[in-house]
This record gives C-alpha cells, sequence and structure tokens, in this order.
C-alpha cells in the first residue's frame, strides 16, 4: 500500500560543494540516496519537491557540513493479506518467484493450486494447467502476501494464488 | 512431530497429570502436563537455625508446537530421568519444509523467532539450497531428496544425464582488453580472422571505482554451437561459474540467445556460498549418479569422480581466467611456457615472464562484500566452512586485497594491454628475420611478402569434439547399464506387482537401479592409461609435491601411475622438449622408456584413449648421452656412471620440483669454495670434456686397474646404506669410515663420494620398487647402482692420476652444482 510519509534526513556535505548552489546539491543528495532504498520496513517511491533543509552545522574535526532535511515521501509498504501484481522472475519446481516492486515474493508449491502442475521439461520450465494458465519466467500475476519479514534493506515475502481472482493475469 | 524432555529440566521429573487428550489440538505454549521435581533446600527458622530440607516442586511443561496430539508416551505418575526420552506425538499441520528468507512459504510464518519455549529452531528444519539463482530459498533434507528423485525420474525418462558447464576457458575465454575491439575493425590486421566472431558485452552493474563501463571480449570456443546442440540431446545442461551472477548472465545470452540448452540453470559465485570451490552438492546436495561435470580446473572440484577435466581454453594469450582471482592460486605448470613455445617461439621469453605474474590472475568484478559471508548453505557442513576460512578464504582483508589487486589489474590490462603489445613484439620478430632473410638471399622481397604479419591469435582449438566425443560415450554406457539392470530386476519386480505392492512403493526401487557416473566414469578413464608408468622431469614446478601436482592427479584419474624416479617399471618419461634433464637422459638409454611431451598426455586425456607416442617423442641425441657412454657401447654399467658427470654439464637454468628429488642434502654444506665465473667455467668444461673423451678410450683399462683397490669397501657401505634410512650425513661419515682413500686428497675425495652418492640417489631403484610392492634385489637396479659406483671410482682414481687442474675443474662443477640445488 501506498504512503505519504513525512521523512528526516542528515546529510553531510563535502566542503567543495560549499556555495551558491549548496540547495541543488542537497536536494541531488537526497534523491540518489534516498529514492527507491528500502528501510526494511517500506520503500521508499517518491520523494516530494517541498522539503525543509536545517541550517548546516560544520562537524569540527572534519570539515563536512550538516544538513537535517525534513521531506515527504511516497512510501511503499506491504502488509500481510495485501493482494498485490507482480512479474514471475524465476520457476523452479518448489514454485515461482515473484517480484512486487521492491518485494520479492515466493509462492510456493502449496500455494498454487493442485490443477496447476510444474513442467520442467518446457523451455523455459513453467507451471501450467495445460490450459490458458501459464506461469513462466516474464508472467504478470496477482497474488496475495501471506507472510512477510524485514531484514536490514530487504523484505521477504511468501505468498499464494490460491484463492479466487489469483493467479496469471490474461491480457 | 515428536517432543522429547528438554535438557534444562530439573531430572528426574514425575508426571502428575496430562492436561491434553489425543485428538486434542495444542497451541503454542499449551500445558501439556504437570510434574513435579524433588529438590534440597536451605531452610532457617526464627531461632537462626539453618537445615537442609528435601522439597517437592510441582512444575508445568509446555507445548513449543502447535497441532493435534497424536500419542503420549508417558502417563500419570511415570518418571523420566534425563533429557532426550519422548513425551508426546503432535502433529503440525506445517511442517516448514521449504522456507523463503526465513518464512514457511506453506504457513507464511516468520521461522526465526525465538523464545523460551523454543525446543528446535524451525529455520533449522530447512537447510538445503539447491535453486540455482536464490539464495534465500532453502528447503528440508526430505524435500531436497523428493524433488531431486522428481529430477532424476524425469531425466531417466527423456534418457538425458545432468552436465554442469564451466565458463571461463572451458567454452569460453573473456578478455577486457579493448585491443580486440580495434583489431575487429581493422580487415587488415592478421589477428582479423580469429577475432571477428567475438562478442562483447558491458555490465551494467560493474562498479568499479576506477574503472568506468568495462568492455569484455567473449570467444567461443570454436564448435561450441555444435557442441551445445548435441549434447544438449544427451544431457540437461547446467552452468556453474565463479564469475558474477550479471556476467554469467551475459554469457549466458552469448552462448545461448533462445535459452533452450540452459534456461534459467545458471549458478554463479553470487549464489555459491563459498569462492573457493565448486560442489556438487549445492545442486545435488543428495544425489550426484546421473552428473557430469566439465570443468578446465580440477583442483576446485577436489578432482571429483564426476569431473570430466577439459585442457584450457587459451585464446587471448596473457588474459588467463579473469573470474579466478577468487579462487586458490593455480600452480602454473612449466608446460605453459612450452606450449607457448611450440606455438610461437618468437615469445616464450615473454610468456615465460608474465605467467606467474599478476595477469594470469587477471581482472574481474568487483568483490561484493556480501560475498565475504559465508551463506545459509545447507550443502556445506559447519566443518568444511571452517576448513575453507582457515585456508584463507573468508578472511576480510585477505578479500579486500584480491578485490584491489583485480581493480589494479583491470586498469593495467586496460592501459598496458598486454595482446598489443605480444602482436607488436611478434611483428617485430617478423620484420628482423625478413631483414635477416634479406641479407641472406640478397634479394629484395616482394611487396606482398613483406606484408605478412604472423598472427598472434589462433582459432585452432578442437578440445570440444573430444569432449563431446567423451560426453557420447559416457551417456551410452550409463543407459546400457541402466537398460542391462532394469532387464534384470524386470522378474523380480513383476514378482513384487504380483503382491500388493503399491506403485509408490515401486519407485524407489526403481531408482535404485540407477547406475553410479561416478563409477562408471573412472572405470572409463582407468582403462586410458592402464599400466603406463610416468616419471614427470621439468614440468612440475620446484617445490611442489609431484604426486599432488595437477598434471599428476590429472595423470591418475586416468589409470596412470606416477613416481618421481624412474625404475624398472617407468614406461614414460614426460618431458619438455627443450630441456634435457638429467632424467631424460637417463631414460633414453632405455630402449622401451619412451619420452614424450606433456602434448602427449594432453591427448591421451582430451580423447580418452592413448595416444601414439610417435608425434610427441622428443628425440634425444645419442651424442648428448656423453661420450662416454656411447663409446663403452651401451652396457648399463657404463650408462649409469654418465649421471654426476652429465648433470654437471646439464647447466639448466630453471630447476623443477621433479628434479630437486634428485640433489642430496649431503651437499648443501660444501666446504670448498671455488670463484668460477661463466666463461672460465665453460673453458674448463670443455677441457673436461676433452678429458672424458680421453678417459673413454683408457677407460677399459683403468677401471680394471682401479677396481682392486675400493670397490670391496664401498660397495659394502653402499649395501649397508642402502639397508638404513639414515640421512646423508651419517653415510657420508660412514663413507669416510669405511673407504680407506689411496689418495691425500681428503677433500676431493669428499666430492668424489658426494659423486657417488648422487648416483645412486639419481638411480634410486630400492625404494622406488618397494613402493611398487615388487621384491627388490632381482631388480637390475641395485645390480646398477653397484656397478656404477664401482665405475664411479674408477674414473675418479684416472682423475687423480692426472693432477691438480682437473682436480680444481671437478670441484668447481660439484661447487655449482651445489649452488644451483641450494636455489
Amino acid at each position: 500500500m501506498f504512503f505519504l510519509y513525512e521523512l528526516e534526513k542528515t546529510i553531510q556535505l563535502h566542503p567543495s560543494y560549499f556555495g551558491p548552489l549548496i540547495r541543488s546539491h542537497i536536494h541531488r543528495e537526497l534523491l540518489t540516496k534516498e529514492e527507491g532504498s528500502n528501510t526494511g520496513k517500506y520503500t521508499i517511491v517518491c520523494i516530494l519537491d517541498s522539503f525543509e533543509i536545517s541550517d548546516g552545522q560544520v562537524v569540527p574535526g572534519t570539515g563536512y557540513a550538516e544538513y537535517i532535511v525534513h521531506y515527504k515521501a511516497v512510501v511503499w509498504r506491504p502488509f500481510r493479506g495485501e493482494i498485490v501484481d507482480g512479474v514471475v522472475t524465476s520457476v523452479i519446481r518448489a514454485g515461482f518467484f515473484v517480484d512486487c516492486g521492491s518485494l520479492q515474493a515466493f509462492v510456493g508449491r502449496g500455494m498454487i493450486p493442485s490443477e496447476i502442475k510444474f513442467d520442467a521439461n518446457a523451455t523455459p520450465p513453467q507451471w501450467t494447467d495445460n490450459a490458458e494458465q501459464v506461469i513462466e519466467k516474464g508472467t504478470q500475476i496477482r497474488i496475495k502476501i501471506k507472510g512477510l519479514r524485514s531484514e536490514m534493506d530487504r523484505m521477504y515475502g511468501v505468498a499464494t494464488m490460491k484463492e479466487d481472482y489469483l493467479g496469471p493475469l490474461v491480457a | 512431530m515428536k517432543i522429547r524432555s528438554p535438557n534444562d529440566l530439573h531430572y528426574p521429573i514425575t508426571v502428575v497429570d496430562l492436561s491434553k487428550q489425543p485428538k486434542d489440538s495444542v497451541e503454542r505454549f499449551a500445558p501439556l502436563f504437570t510434574y513435579y521435581y524433588e529438590s534440597t533446600v536451605t531452610e532457617g527458622n526464627k531461632y537462626g537455625d539453618e537445615k537442609e530440607v528435601k522439597k517437592k516442586f510441582p512444575a508445568r511443561f509446555d507445548s513449543s508446537i502447535d497441532g493435534q496430539l497424536v500419542e503420549w508416551y508417558i502417563k500419570g505418575g511415570s518418571v523420566i530421568h534425563g533429557p532426550g526420552i519422548d513425551i508426546v506425538e503432535i502433529e503440525e499441520p506445517c511442517t516448514h519444509e521449504t522456507q523463503f528468507g526465513g518464512l514457511c512459504t506453506n504457513c507464511g510464518k516468520d521461522m526465526t523467532e525465538v523464545d523460551y519455549i523454543t525446543d528446535e529452531r524451525d529455520i533449522d528444519r530447512a537447510t538445503v539450497n539447491m535453486t540455482h539463482d536464490n539464495i534465500a530459498l532453502l528447503v528440508s533434507q526430505r524435500e531436497a531428496l523428493q524433488a531431486e528423485e522428481d529430477a532424476k525420474r524425469r531425466l531417466l525418462g527423456v534418457k538425458r544425464l545432468s552436465l554442469i558447464v564451466d565458463l571461463d576457458q572451458t567454452i569460453i575465454h573473456t578478455t577486457c582488453e579493448r585491443t580486440v575491439a580495434e583489431w575487429q575493425n581493422d580487415k587488415d590486421n592478421p589477428n582479423y580472422d580469429a577475432v571477428k566472431e567475438v562478442k562483447s558485452f558491458q555490465l551494467a552493474d560493474d562498479k568499479l571505482a576506477n574503472v568506468a563501463a568495462n568492455w569484455y571480449y567473449c570467444k567461443l570456443r570454436p564448435g561450441l554451437k555444435d557442441f551445445l546442440d548435441k549434447v544438449s540431446t544427451m544431457y540437461e545442461l547446467h552452468i556453474y561459474t565463479m564469475a558474477t551472477r550479471a556476467y554469467a548472465q551475459a554469457v549466458a545470452k552469448i552462448i545461448d540467445p533462445e535459452r533452450k540448452y540452459f534456461g534459467d540453470r545458471i549458478l554463479s559465485r553470487d549464489e555459491n556460498g563459498t569462492d573457493q570451490i565448486k560442489t556438487l552438492h549445492r545442486l545435488f546436495p543428495v544425489n550426484t549418479d546421473m552428473v557430469v561435470v566439465i570443468d578446465d580446473r580440477g583442483d576446485i572440484w577436489h578432482w571429483s569422480d564426476n569431473l570430466i577435466k577439459v585442457r584450457q581454453y587459451n585464446f587471448f594469450l596473457g588474459a588467463g581466467d579473469i573470474n579466478a582471482s577468487f579462487l586458490p592460486k593455480q600452480t602454473e605448470l612449466v608446460t605453459a611456457a612450452a606450449q607457448a613455445a611450440v606455438v610461437e617461439p618468437t615469445k616464450v621469453g615473454r610468456s615465460k615472464d608474465e605467467k606467474p605474474s599478476a595477469e594470469t590472475e587477471a581482472l574481474s568484478i568487483a568483490a561484493k562484500p556480501t560475498d565475504s559471508t559465508p551463506k545459509t548453505n545447507g550443502a556445506f557442513s559447519e566443518l568444511e566452512q571452517q576448513l575453507i576460512s582457515m585456508g584463507g578464504g573468508d578472511d576480510p582483508t585477505l578479500l579486500e586485497q584480491q578485490a584491489k589487486e583485480q581493480e589494479k589489474v583491470i586498469i593495467s590490462q586496460q592501459t598496458e594491454r598486454p595482446l598489443l603489445q605480444k602482436q607488436l613484439l611478434l611483428d617485430q620478430a617478423d620484420e628482423t628475420s625478413e631483414v635477416e632473410e634479406i641479407a641472406e638471399n640478397g634479394d629484395v622481397p616482394a611487396p606482398e611478402h613483406q606484408k605478412q604479419r604472423h598472427s598472434l591469435l589462433h582459432d585452432d582449438d578442437n578440445e570440444l569434439e573430444y569432449v563431446e566425443a567423451c560426453l557420447r560415450r559416457v551417456h551410452h554406457a550409463f543407459f546400457e547399464e541402466y537398460q542391462r539392470k532394469r532387464t534384470g530386476h524386470q522378474g523380480g519386480r513383476v514378482a513384487e506387482l504380483r503382491g500388493e505392492k503399491s506403485p509408490k512403493k515401486r519407485l524407489p526401487d526403481d531408482l535404485g537401479n540407477v547406475p553410479d557416473v561416478k563409477l562408471i566414469m573412472p572405470r572409463m578413464k582407468r582403462a586410458v592409461l592402464q599400466g603406463v608408468s610416468i616419471v614427470f622431469s621439468g614440468i612440475v614446478p620446484l617445490g611442489m609435491d609431484v604426486q599432488y601436482s595437477d598434471i599428476a592427479l590429472w595423470a591418475k584419474s586416468f589409470g596412470a601411475h606416477v613416481s618421481t624416479d624412474i625404475t624398472k617399471q617407468t614406461t614414460h618419461v614426460v618431458a619438455n622438449r627443450s630441456r634435457k634433464t638429467t632424467k631424460v637422459k637417463k631414460a633414453a638409454r632405455y630402449p622401451h622408456i619412451k619420452i614424450v611431451t606433456t602434448d602427449w598426455l594432453l591427448e591421451s586425456f582430451s580423447r580418452w584413449e592413448r595416444a601414439s607416442e610417435e608425434p610427441h617423442i622428443i628425440e634425444v641425441d645419442p651424442a648428448e648421452h656423453g661420450p662416454h657412454g656411447a663409446s663403452a657401447g651401451g652396457s648399463p654399467f657404463e650408462d649409469l656412471e654418465d649421471g654426476p658427470l652429465l648433470s654437471a654439464e646439464d647447466d639448466d637454468p630453471v630447476i623443477t620440483g621433479d628434479e630437486s628429488n634428485e640433489g642430496d642434502d649431503g651437499e648443501a654444506d660444501e666446504e670448498v669454495k671455488l670463484d668460477m665465473s661463466d666463461e672460465k667455467w665453460q673453458s674448463l668444461g670443455e677441457e673436461f670434456q676433452d678429458f672424458m673423451d680421453e678417459e673413454g678410450d683408457s677407460g677399459e683399462e683403468s677401471e680394471t686397474d682401479s677396481e682392486s683397490v675400493r670397490s670391496d669397501s664401498s660397495t659394502q657401505n653402499r649395501r649397508k646404506r642402502k639397508r638404513s634410512t639414515e640421512s646423508a650425513e651419517s653415510s657420508e661419515a660412514e663413507d669416510s669410515d669405511g673407504s680407506v682413500s689411496s689418495a691425500a686428497g681428503t677433500k676431493l675425495q669428499k666430492k668424489k663420494k658426494r659423486a657417488l652418492e648422487r648416483t645412486t640417489s639419481l638411480s634410486n631403484v630400492v625404494t622406488a620398487d618397494k613402493s611398487s610392492g615388487l621384491p627388490s634385489p632381482d631388480t637390475t637396479g641395485p645390480d646398477e647402482g653397484q656397478g656404477d659406483e664401482d665405475n664411479g671410482n674408477g674414473f675418479v682414481d684416472d682423475i687423480d692420476d692426472d693432477g691438480a687442474a682437473l682436480e680444481a675443474e671437478l670441484m668447481a662443477e660439484f661447487e655449482r652444482e651445489s649452488d644451483e640445488e641450494d636455489l
């Protein structure tokens, strides 16, 4: 789910950047470092333009200047039970992997409807019910998140497609 | 799951009451039963008296898992005396067999949670990683077994085996030098034909600090397309490389654009778990009966029985394996230089210099810091990981160092461009030879003649054809045996089926008939060089155990016997064409010993059949046997005497490990020092040669004279030494005691002794024979040694007669020799 979230970030700037363009430097630094990063709980999707930069303070001993930036950003945080769309990245016997934005989710064998079977001899290998549902690398798919775990800078998810209206999206 | 009595209770405990009945559902933390235990406590009363009292304490046992209670193994009143006793069986709704990133893929629960009640961590239930491209997905042992059986059945159904293919230097060769691109654009370049097929690519996530987007130039091994086409009908192909994932995928895109050969079965360093070795258990954790590996390096596979080692593909000379920096350094054979010599004599000097330098180590993609941490991989036991890290592999500082080194090398490759340099050198050589030609012929060369430049790169490798043939043979042998086994069991199985065996029970039986590649392949390979006994000479670098050198291990895997000294059993001496070592010369005297180059071995290895020795024979000129030997008419006594004398002339700058065995330890403590320049030495050598010629003529008579003088005493000594395994020093002392010399010059005498010792250690047949398990006295070896020594005495006595000048010469010789050996 997407949220608008207020965040704070401390940015250290090298003395060589001190000058009239200092604001734009800070802005760039903020964008390159923060956008797309994952805190483990959520991913920062987009930083909004209105942000507040505190007065700089020179760090004793180094010469770097420290700025505290308050900004608003669109963040994405997955929840258990949420239904998400993603792209299949890898298909194996034990299930398949789905990329849902910054979250990598795995759909295990037990989470796949029993009529969809694994076919290892196909190239590339696929899960299929020998009808219109074919899950192979690159397939767009709708899944429901069953469990989440976060580490420092990444999230793991397990998902299911064993419910109504889940499964490959037929264009 | 059974719950057993845990370690941390106060045993013995007595069960009071069971709180749950079979078929009850049990939640985590729910009480299962109550019990009491007894303990002594110190109690005081109001008067300050203290006494020890035995008391009963009631307590509660909580369930550590969810599920339905199946069966109790205890009842009210039973006493549990210690840990490890079955208490209750609880059936879990989910056994967490497959886990992804610490989450069970079936129930979505977090497996990493640990609390006071946790008996066994859930995360330990699934520890096997058998996915090619993911390290977060782990499965349990049972699940892995099942997956593998499925895969096996599927492969047997389509009559295929699994083949693991290495990339770098096995089926492709990659360099980063942009000279290649320039050559590709220059149609006039002599290398144009060779490089025009080279594919190039860039890696997006290549983030070396100082090197911007880096181009990789990838040359496919000739015939690769054909090879993959044919082999993929017999094998399911996997890529297993020590390169990064991005690199592996880029290469896979080049060699398999439609992804029909490899699919997604690509395993790279990022998923391997260790940088040091490759192991089949990473992909096939339970069973490797149907797996064949092709790789150019045997050491990282620990010379597994599944391995077919192929000849290194070295197209861009000097580039080496660009992804090998994290592997243990490969010991470079002296052969490598020799091979280059065959191809292009003009650059031997350079390639010899360059081989050990950083260039072979080569450039690669920056080390990702995550690589240094050992990943959770069930296939590696703790011990193994530890062993690996003990070898220095996981040392972070070392890794950093390696990464830095790579960076340095990448820059040097881009700036120095060894290929270009080599080509320039080659061109220069061509020019000079042309100039010489002009000078010789006195003619003006034709204009097109001038344009003729030698090309540096040669696209003439045909190894893949042989590899394919070998793979075909293995495939054939495997399924032939499988068929035979199956039909053999058919009767039994039919009978079984008549009974009420379910098909499920039959299936494992079916797989029981699967033959083992690990048995079939070695059997086929061992037949290749059966009965061949090899001595390496001038091949294995100094300071290396010959028996454990790559080439020796390789030869052994083909059934050859490798020994360090020439014995009666020796059938082949493998040597360098350019270097006539003592062993080669010695072997040349026996017509049954074939002296061959390593090419013979390599050809046999790659074809899996004993190649004809003819094209690889090293001709040893009879004149080189030494004039003495030649004049003596080939009697073994006479011949072996040449050993010490010739070894002195054999002023070889490179001493190799296999040669150094010949030296005697006792020679290290040389007392006499003679300052000899090379020129002096040479003139002395000539003089000595002259003398030798003379001596050869008068050899017969002088021998008979001298034999009487000392032969008795010294042969005695010799025998003693043979029996005892004492050090050289002590035996030397014995020597000087035993032989009452006629001459006064004791120093020279010592030298002579050493010379004798050297001779015998050279033809140290006794020990070698013992090792081969044959009775030694019958062999000709000891006799030769003896006779040789007798002659030696005779010969040295002659020198005594000849005067002081010769004495000096001899000393100088020995001096020089010992110096060399000290190196």
